[in-house]
């Protein structure tokens, strides 16, 4: 038995706990040089279809620590650009014998579509606009670290959220976990309905930034630009950007997050993204501890809960706010 | 020879009538029908007790794929397919490769249709409004309605450009065809995959908005209003589409349109975690359409019922949703999933249920189907339904080449037992037993 991590919507509190906890001690280990290697060492397939550096070398780097065993997979050399579909390459990483699937893919599902065809967990590593599991769960570490708690906290998230899977498991990570939520962004870069989205809208920063603890910002994507969702950079960084004089609006010590990459002075601006209150670095050391959590986690045995649709329950938590601003 | 229907529900709403009788064929025409009627000399007398007979169902939207799509459906697996479902009369859509544009393609698809090893159904075909689809250069449509078209659509790439779709509806009033338009402002829709709404915000995929379809139907509506064309609106799937479709109605505008069982009876909701089987276009909606789409069918703003039966193989589907095409099969599944989700609900009557699925359509393509009344179709078009029988639908059971059902594994109440078009196209096992015994 094994599990999948496709998304954070499927996740309960006590999985993210779970996780978490895992982090934290390998983070330790790491940190003190003690042995992590548990004797296994299971073959990881990291498939990408999508360009990324970061998660990769992070995921890398996860299972180099933990002594698992990488076999990389790049889009453009694989059988893919031959013509073979998803379905059929996911079968033959199977027949191959890899024991646990890292996947990225342009396609909004296609984890989950990989987990159908694979035998062993599935990991996703951000699959089109929907999840990025991973990412939510360093940022998650990243808050516990610096606020000691996410319990009551407010966290806005600020940008282009409707095309964000970053912004997705972030919010069904911190909600869960009892944070409040803020979807902050012009009205073309959110969605026009988040009644099955934890979180508040605000379409003003100043009001979205009000009273905040964590502040992430998303990256702004200029293909944007090109569909007329937004007029130009310049309005966006006037209205949106974070940096000293918006983050007045928030708590003091407010952190602020990032994804990556940076557009530096578009969504953030240097004083904010090096300040004292950037948290952007630590997230991107936290990402390897999450995903030696998630890679570790997802070779153990589900614990025995009682039946119910956790996936359901999950979305109902999910409530239908929105501000006016 | 001469074969008895006994004793069961006869609906024919072509006249309006709904009785329990016997109806008689003999050398492929119904003769007659009725409380009491001349059995002698039958040789095939069967006991319909319970059962309803019905004008051959009429499907007004099926995609028979061929050619160019053979991997998907063929015109002999697909016909088969729609005599299963009870249908004697399908409209086969053009989008095919190459698509419907040409009168020998027509041509084509008749002999392909009258073959002997096909199901045995007439195929009426639909030709391209503009060549190739393009949705800018209009077809020689007097010369494809000599050869046998009954409507003309852009189907699946619906003319964006108003003055185009007002020189086809001009030329169609002029010959007397006509169209079928699906209805999408595909500037609103490029590269979505279901409805835009609370889901698609949740799944992270692109949505359709409603105003996509409202829009042009809308559209279409309007210059329908204006230059007198004859309108078909293919598969509604909001609420503000019929709306519409009403207030075009009340305005005098020569406008029908069809509803996809789909449509009555799931929501976005169905599509869970990407499962690609639910995805079609106009997209499943809320729950509040679904309401009023019902509304819709109960006034009579929706004419009638159309499958939309859209095979693909499954290579095709089984890939990520946002990649998967969209569509469904339908024609064996029509019947269950309608009876099931609006006779059996108390939406429509038995009678209006045929009437839906069988002589409006036929009105408004004007084919000589959905009558039982005797010569007024080629050859007798009859189907037999048993209303109450509780059965699974199976899609692997199925003729058709397409295994994508939305429907599959669903409990259903309604069945079709027996279709006859001229000869017995299709009949069901469940129905032999009906044979009385010592007749003939």
């Amino acid at each position: 038995m094994s599990r999948h991590l496709l998304g954070i919507r499927h996740l309960d509190r006590e999985d993210i706990e779970e996780l978490l906890g895992l982090s934290k001690d390998f983070k330790k280990k790491v940190l003190e040089g003690r042995p992590i290697a548990n004797g296994k060492a299971p073959v990881v397939g990291l498939l990408f279809f999508e360009g990324s550096t970061r998660t990769r070398v992070s995921f890398e780097q996860a299972a180099t620590y933990l002594g698992y065993r990488v076999s990389n997979f790049a889009s453009g050399a694989s059988s893919m650009s031959k013509g073979e579909t998803l379905k059929d390459t996911i079968l033959t990483l199977r027949y191959e014998r890899l024991e646990a699937l890292v996947m990225r893919h342009r396609s909004s599902g296609s984890a989950s579509f990989a987990a159908r065809y694979f035998g062993g967990p599935v990991l996703n590593a951000g699959d089109g606009q929907h999840e990025h599991p991973t990412q939510a769960l360093g940022d998650a570490l990243t808050i516990l670290e610096r606020k000691g708690s996410l319990e009551g906290l407010t966290v806005a998230i600020v940008g282009d959220v409707a095309h964000s899977r970053v912004a997705r498991s972030n919010a069904w990570l911190l909600s869960k976990m009892g944070a409040d939520v803020r979807f902050v962004g012009p009205r073309t870069l959110i969605p026009g309905n988040v009644s099955m989205l934890p979180g508040t809208v605000y379409y003003d920063l100043a009001a979205g930034v009000d009273g905040a603890d964590v502040v992430i910002c998303l990256r702004l994507q200029r293909e944007r630009m090109e569909d007329g969702q937004l007029s130009s950079v310049n309005e966006y960084r006037r209205l949106y950007q974070i940096n000293r004089h918006t983050l007045r609006y928030a708590n003091p010590g407010c952190l602020v997050m990032h994804p990556g990459p940076l557009n530096r002075g578009v969504e953030v601006d240097d004083m904010a993204a090096d300040g004292d209150a950037s948290a952007i670095s630590q997230q991107i050391e936290n990402g390897i501890f999450v995903r030696m959590a998630a890679l570790y986690w997802a070779f153990q045995d589900p614990p025995a809960k009682p039946a119910k649709a956790s996936a359901k329950a999950a979305v109902q938590t999910g409530k239908a706010r929105r501000k006016k601003s | 020879m001469k074969t008895v229907l006994k004793n069961g529900r006869i609906l024919d709403p072509s006249q309006d009538i709904d009785l329990i009788g016997s109806l008689v064929i003999e050398h492929d025409q119904v003769v007659e029908y009725g409380k009491k009627v001349d059995e002698r000399g039958a040789v095939e007398v069967y006991d319909c007790t319970n059962l309803w007979i019905t004008p051959g169902l009429v499907d007004p939207h099926v995609h028979l794929r061929e050619p160019g799509e053979e991997h998907r459906e063929t015109i002999v697996s697909g016909t088969q397919s729609a005599a299963a479902g009870g249908f004697t009369t399908i409209c086969c859509m053009p989008n095919t490769n190459p698509a419907l544009d040409t009168p020998s393609l027509i041509d084509f698809i008749m002999d392909k249709a009258a073959s002997p090893e096909a199901g045995g159904v007439f195929v009426a075909p639909v030709g391209a409004l503009t060549v190739g689809n393009d949705g800018t250069r209009l077809t020689d449509l007097a010369a494809l309605k000599k050869a046998g078209i009954v409507a003309a659509s852009d189907e699946e790439h619906p003319i964006q450009d108003s003055a185009v779709m007002t020189r086809a509806m001009e030329t169609c009033l002029q010959f007397d065809i006509p169209i079928m338009a699906h209805c999408d402002d595909t500037s609103l829709s490029a590269g979505a995959s279901m409805n835009e709404g609370a889901y698609s915000a949740m799944l992270g995929l692109k949505g359709m908005p409603r105003s996509a379809e409202e829009i042009m139907v809308m559209r279409n509506c309007l210059l329908s209003l204006h230059t007198g064309c004859q309108l078909h609106i293919m598969r509604v799937s909001t609420w503000g589409a019929v709306e519409m479709i009403r207030q075009a109605k009340y305005l005098g505008a020569p406008v029908t349109c069809e509803i996809c069982p789909h449509h009555f009876s799931l929501t976005e909701e169905a599509i869970g975690e990407f499962n690609p089987l639910f995805k079609t276009t106009p997209p499943l909606r809320t729950s509040l359409d679904v309401d009023m789409l019902i509304e819709g069918l109960r006034d009579g703003t929706i004419d009638c019922i159309a499958s939309d039966h859209s095979p693909y193989a499954n290579y095709e589907v089984q890939v990520p949703f946002e990649e998967a095409p969209f569509g469904m099969v339908g024609l064996e599944s029509v019947v269950g999933v309608t009876l099931t989700n609006l006779t059996h609900k108390g939406v429509l009557s038995p009678l209006e249920t045929i009437r839906k699925l069988s002589s409006a359509p036929a009105q408004i393509l004007r084919l000589e189907a959905g009558s039982l009344k005797p010569g007024e179709t080629p050859v007798a078009q009859v189907c037999v339904i048993d209303p109450e029988v509780t059965w699974q639908f199976d899609v692997t059971k199925t003729f058709s080449k397409g295994k994508n059902s939305p429907f599959q594994g669903m409990p259903l109440k309604g069945k079709v037992v027996l279709t006859i078009c001229g000869n017995e196209i299709y009949r069901d096992a469940r129905f032999d037993a009906r044979r009385l015994a010592g007749v003939g």
